[in-house]
């Protein structure tokens, strides 16, 4: 007889279970087991991931949870197990779920359930109550409180009847304490006294005894203690995953101590319990069974497929006016007969209904992912990219050959994403909503921080340790140490210091593990009104219920998912949008403002449709192609701006191939090159096979897309296209390539193609399969891409306005200053009556003669100088939200003593706004140093009462009833610039760099608007701000760092090779002002890059470079550097990229 | 009570479970049937490399009782607690006990 385990915590109970339920179930199965139970503490959140690995090993799944109980006062009391029933048609599994979410209802967020509230839950026959060695009634027995330890057992048997189990464990510790043989035997002849049936567990921790020392490290990560200040260790590491004989040889010696017969009974006894609980996948949980809202609830009154369907077709004239016919009934034919089949209508309506009730709310929204392949989701509103027009492949989103629900994304704007969710509760009810959770688990920090506190180490040396961990994970915390410079001197100590060797072990020990839920950044369950008999749910941060299940969990749960995204570029074209609307009230104002020849996209009141905006702006180009892309979707990062500059795009297809290319897996491979060479016609373009030129041609014969792959695929074996999206999911899949490989070889043979074109063929395949991007996706990205571009060419300070306003890009708001300045518009400052809470466009009235911008703006528009940007009180450090309410709500001021009077201010924030001078156009015959040392002399905000005004009365001017000190002094320029920094992190009046003019004096320093000027090979040496540091992966393991400085007459991208960053060490992350040496690298008409060669912090004068360092003999040359798509020869495959970037999550864009 | 690390010989019946001592070159044999227990170790104390996959016997080690008197000849019975290290495949006597073993 196998032994089933009906007590197991897996590494999701976190901070205490060390294994993932795949192992568990692994484990369990190689044993033998024919079921294996999960019973995390205080959810659910494993529960979904140990019922597929239990179906994978062909072992069945039963489902549990450990739980406090809580006493009358709210407190925990010992805790409990709670098995659902199973064979229920889904009653014990529902009441499972219920009782969870109950358990995380309680005041004060304390997780449990009290004894009132358990009985209810027993009383429907659908759970089993186990008391064991963590219940209250053990707690008795370990204090030799035996007639009380009774009195609590008969009090569960009084409360559960026969819904209730004694579990006896035993790890064998030590005589006296927990789990010992002998307390273990005290429970099992209390139970058998009042006559309860007793079963048997291992309590498991970990699945094998290996897991023992990650338990103890997990122990004191979770009460906050080192290992030796741990009050409760447990006893043995004896809670591992025991064999069946093991297990018996337990019960055996329990029965030795307990009575003879009573092994076999324990035994008998579990068996009996595990076949209770053992769940029906299909019958219980509903396995891989879509569930979509009620009919009633999507406003359907007519069958799914047939009102689609007209909804389809009935926008057909709106949207598609001048489209061919023919093709629209042919692709529509396509995907409603897909869908019918599939039985999706309902699915396709709910993403319909709820991409609707976002729209009403007036909030701009952007499909994403493959669902903008499909001219039904097209029609229905949810997606903006018409599939037609892009040559997009329907089956790389949905087809015949799939069943589960497919993705679709929707990008909102960012700021009103908690509001649409609230709107999603509304209208669809607390029942059939949730918001979807997410793991988190360790990563290299937290786990080097958790595991030397567990040790005990030094927190300072910990912390050091910590900070220099950049991104990698902790499992190759130790290869790290090895390779990266800036780990060097860590290296050193740790070869000399054995207890920082054991503290990398127990930090490999903790990596991965999970740590904690927290909400989904975009995930909405939409569900039908059974949705809380099938996810567990607890409050999340913003106080929406959340599911207990996360992505992984939706499809086989038969969830519904949808990934309301909130993007910020979405938030910052809606601003631009508002401000244009606000400033300019007319289809005419507008067109005029931002030289638009053609109004038709304009409404009456200025508002521009952008789904009327035509894709073909030239100015827009023009724009891209300067690569003064800053504040632009997709396209602003330096490496962007890179091939931006190679690439030229033309139209917007040029967008998407852009958009699809740049990812470490086709910039580091073969791609890019040849794509560039064929583009701009440098080399003659190759195709592997006449037949495959109609995929291949929009690419030069590079293989980019998803879609791509799908057609080579179905030329070359003609297979259908949905099922080409099955092989192509094989494509790099170990287990699965070989047989595709083979199918691949023998039908383009029947179909007669030659050895050598199949193996080319292949070889691309397999090589770029796994890699490519799905054009569908690129299409929806590209979309905001060219808007932000066509807005930053036609209204520069809307736009710029609303980059400010909503911070969607990578760089910090200082830089936009830099790009402010170098469009030639004002930024004007700080002012006590011009600004307000948000960044708004202002006419200037000022008649200076500004130059034309260096950056491209679309002819006609107003001329640069007449709008500039207002600076805005939200960001002035420590001013609070509701002091910035004020301050708005009191506008205009007359004087210093009005604001006193009515702004009610801190008596800091009065003094930050005089620093800052806010107060300037207040001022009369004084400076703004007069007002700061009055403002610091003062002792209160608030106006001495005798001078407050009565009712009706003005107040008088602050200089005449508190004469400020007219002292002459006035703030250098210095002086100022610092404390713009302090107080609002960004440097308005001059660059930050200035300041550091003087110390670089006796040094040849090129500035950033030089730079393009300058012949490929130039030595230079460049200074300013660091701005973005990014260090995307190589093959071969060779790292790359690229660091961008910002010298305010534009950005420097330096490029850190490995004997470069060898030379920098530490300082190449940690510096923010640096001056670098390098050699300018052209990398297109309108792109130069450097490639750095050495380093310095200007920060540490008496270490930077003497004068006459370029002529110096001994400074550094540059030496070898990879060529951007050249592979570095006997490097990593582009199979273990693939999965290194996936490891240490460096793809951010999605699939 | 001694304290010893003192090594020894114990074979066993193939369940684990101790059947005969060889103990300073005297074979012993068991009166009683032998009582186990794990106990508690403090690895971090010890500065052990605590690597993944190192296995069992950092966290707690197995302890028999036995109570042995001389296999071929008459002698005194004694109580001894004895250890398997599993990381060093050897046993080692733990213990002598003065008094005799207390049931479990």
């Amino acid at each position: 007889m196998s032994f089933t385990h009906l007590n197991v915590t897996s590494s999701y109970s976190a901070h205490y279970g060390v294994s993932s339920p795949s192992q568990l179930a692994a484990t369990a199965r190689a044993q033998g087991a024919d079921a294996l139970a999960l019973t995390d503490r205080d959810g659910l959140f494993g529960a979904v991931k140990h019922v597929g690995a239990c179906l994978a090993e062909g072992i069945r799944p039963i489902l549990g949870v450990n739980l406090a109980v809580l006493d009358d006062a709210g407190k925990p009391n010992g805790r409990i197990i709670l098995l659902a029933r199973g064979n229920a048609q889904g009653h014990g599994y529902a009441a499972l779920c219920r009782a969870v979410s109950a358990a995380h209802q309680n005041p004060r967020g304390i997780i449990g359930l009290s004894r009132t509230e358990l009985a209810t839950r027993l009383a429907s026959g659908q759970l089993m109550l186990l008391v064991g060695a963590e219940s209250d009634v053990s707690r008795a027995i370990e204090r030799h409180k035996h007639q009380h330890a009774r009195n609590l057992l008969a009090g569960w048997k009084k409360l559960a009847g026969s819904a209730l189990r004694a579990e006896i464990t035993t790890h064998l510790s030590e005589p006296g304490k927990r789990y010992s043989l002998g307390f273990a035997s005290k429970l099992l002849r209390f139970a058998a006294e009042l006559n309860i049936t007793p079963v048997m567990s291992n309590a498991v921790r970990y699945a094998d005894p290996d897991g023992a020392v990650t338990a103890d490290i997990l122990d004191s990560a979770r009460v906050l203690h080192s290992l030796k200040a741990l009050e409760e260790l447990q006893p043995t590491g004896q809670g591992w995953l025991k064999t069946s004989a093991q297990m018996h040889q337990l019960a055996q010696d329990l029965s030795r101590v307990t009575s003879r017969s009573w092994a076999r009974k324990l035994l008998h006894n579990t068996e009996l319990l595990a076949h209770w609980a053992a769940l029906d996948a299909h019958s219980d949980l509903g396995w891989k069974q879509p569930v979509i809202p009620e009919a009633k609830v999507i406003g359907l009154y007519r069958p799914a497929q047939q009102e689609l369907t007209e909804r389809v077709f009935s926008a057909v004239p709106r949207l598609l006016p001048d489209a061919n016919h023919s093709a629209v009934e042919k692709q529509l034919a396509l995907e409603l007969g897909v869908i019918d089949r599939l039985g999706f209508a309902g699915y396709f309506l709910t993403v319909a209904q709820t991409v609707k009730l976002i729209t009403d709310m007036g909030v701009r929204v952007a499909a994403r992912g493959s669902g903008a392949s499909s001219l039904v989701n097209f029609l229905l509103g949810i997606s903006q990219v018409n599939p037609l027009q892009h040559d997009l492949v329907f089956e790389r989103f949905l087809s015949d050959t799939r069943t589960t629900l497919p993705d679709i994304d929707i990008d909102v704007e960012s700021a009103r994403r908690h509001e649409i969710y609230h709107k999603i509760f509304d209208t669809y009810g607390l029942e059939r909503v949730s918001l979807m959770s997410m793991q988190n688990a360790y990563r290299a920090r937290g786990a080097v921080r958790d595991a030397g506190a567990a040790l005990g180490i030094e927190q300072e040396q910990v912390d050091e340790i910590a900070k220099q961990l950049w991104r990698f994970s902790a499992s190759s915390f130790r290869e790290a140490l090895e390779q990266k410079p800036e780990l060097a001197p860590l290296a050193k100590r740790i070869t000399q210091d054995g207890q920082l060797d054991v503290l990398i072990d127990a930090t490999e020990r903790l990596d991965r593990l999970p740590r904690h839920i927290s909400m989904h950044p975009c995930g909405v369950i939409l569900s039908d009104a059974s949705l809380l008999d099938r996810t567990p749910v607890q409050p999340s941060g913003i106080g929406l219920q959340m599911s207990q299940y996360d992505k992984h969990d939706m499809d086989v749960m038969g969830l519904i998912k949808l990934d309301v995204l909130g993007v910020r570029m979405q938030s910052a074209i809606a601003y631009t949008l508002e401000e244009i609307k606000r400033l300019h009230p007319t289809a005419q104002g507008v067109a005029r403002a931002g030289g638009h020849q053609n109004t038709q996209y304009i409404e009456e009141d200025g508002h521009i449709d952008f789904s009327k905006v035509p894709l073909d702006d030239a100015i827009t180009y023009e724009l891209i192609r300067s690569t003064h892309t800053l504040g632009c979707f997709q396209i602003e990062s330096p490496g962007q701006r890179e091939l931006i500059g190679k690439l030229a795009p033309r139209e917007f297809n040029d967008l998407i191939i852009d958009i699809s290319l740049f990812r470490p897996g086709p910039m580091q491979s073969n791609m890019v090159k040849p794509y560039l060479e064929h583009r701009h016609g440098f080399a003659p373009e190759q195709y592997l096979h006449p037949d495959l030129k109609p995929a291949l041609a929009e690419t030069h014969g590079v293989t980019v897309f998803h879609e791509q792959v799908l057609r080579m695929l179905h030329v070359m074996t003609g297979c259908s296209l949905g099922m080409a999206d099955v092989y192509r999911r094989h494509l790099g899949n170990p287990e699965k390539e070989e047989a595709l490989a083979s199918f691949f070889r023998t039908s383009a043979t029947a179909r007669g193609y030659s050895q050598e074109t199949i193996d080319k063929v292949w070889e691309v395949l397999s090589g770029f399969g796994s890699f490519g991007f799905c054009k569908a996706h690129g299409a929806a990205f590209a979309v905001p891409t060219y808007h932000s571009a066509w807005l930053k060419a036609h209204h520069p300070e809307a736009f710029l306005a609303g980059i400010w306003e909503h911070d969607p890009g990578m760089y910090p708001k200082r830089l936009l200053v830099s790009e402010a300045r170098r469009m030639n518009i004002p930024i004007l400052g700080l002012d006590i009556n011009r600004s307000t809470g948000h960044y708004r466009v202002e006419r200037v009235f000022e008649s200076a003669i500004r130059p034309a911008p260096v950056i491209p703006r679309a002819a006609g528009t107003i001329r640069p100088g007449q709008y500039g940007i207002r600076l805005a009180f939200r960001d002035i450090h420590q001013l609070s939200e509701r002091e910035v309410n004020r301050l708005v709500a009191g506008q205009p001021y007359e004087s210093l003593a009005d604001v006193r009077q009515r702004a009610g201010l801190s008596r800091r924030s009065y003094q930050n706004l005089a620093a800052l001078g806010v107060f300037d156009s207040l001022l009369t015959g004084t400076s703004r140093a007069d007002t700061i040392a009055h403002t610091q002399s003062m002792a209160h905000t608030h106006l001495p009462a005798k001078y407050r005004p009565g009712p009706g009365q003005l107040a008088l001017p602050l200089g005449e009833i508190e004469p400020i000190k007219v002292t002459g002094a006035q703030l250098s320029a210095e002086e100022v610039v610092r404390t713009e920094l302090d107080l609002l992190h960004l440097d308005v009046s001059e660059h930050l760099i200035t300041s550091y003019r003087q110390r670089l004096a006796h040094l040849p320093i090129t500035q950033a608007a030089e730079l393009l000027r300058l012949r490929n090979g130039t030595e230079v040496l460049v200074a300013g701000v660091r701005i973005a540091t990014q260090t995307p992966p190589m093959r071969g393991g060779k790292r790359v760092v690229f660091i961008s400085l910002d010298d305010g007459s534009g950005c420097i991208d330096a490029t850190f090779f490995d004997d470069t960053q060898q030379r920098t060490g530490p300082l190449l992350f940690s510096t923010r002002m640096l001056l670098i040496h390098g050699v300018t690298r052209r990398t297109g008409p309108r792109g130069i890059s450097l490639q750095a060669l050495h380093a310095w912090d200007l920060h540490q004068p008496e270490l930077l470079p003497t004068a006459g360092y370029l002529d110096d003999a001994n400074r550094p040359q540059p030496t070898y550097r990879p060529k951007l798509g050249q592979a570095v020869p006997g490097g990593e495959s582009i199979a273990d990229l693939a999965k290194r970037m996936n490891a240490e999550g460096l793809d951010q864009r999605g699939a | 009570m001694g304290m010893f690390t003192e090594s020894i010989q114990v074979s066993c019946a193939p369940n684990g479970v101790p059947l005969r001592v060889s103990w300073n070159g005297c074979d012993y044999r068991l009166v009683a049937e032998p009582q186990r227990w794990f106990e508690r170790r403090k690895w971090w104390d010890e500065n052990l490399r605590i690597p993944r996959g190192i296995g069992a016997g950092l966290v707690d080690y197995e302890i028999w009782r036995l109570e042995i008197t001389p296999a071929m000849s008459r002698g005194p019975m004694q109580s001894i607690d004895v250890s398997f290290d599993p990381q060093s495949t050897h046993w080692r006597l733990i213990r002598v006990n003065q008094e005799m073993a207390i049931g479990a």
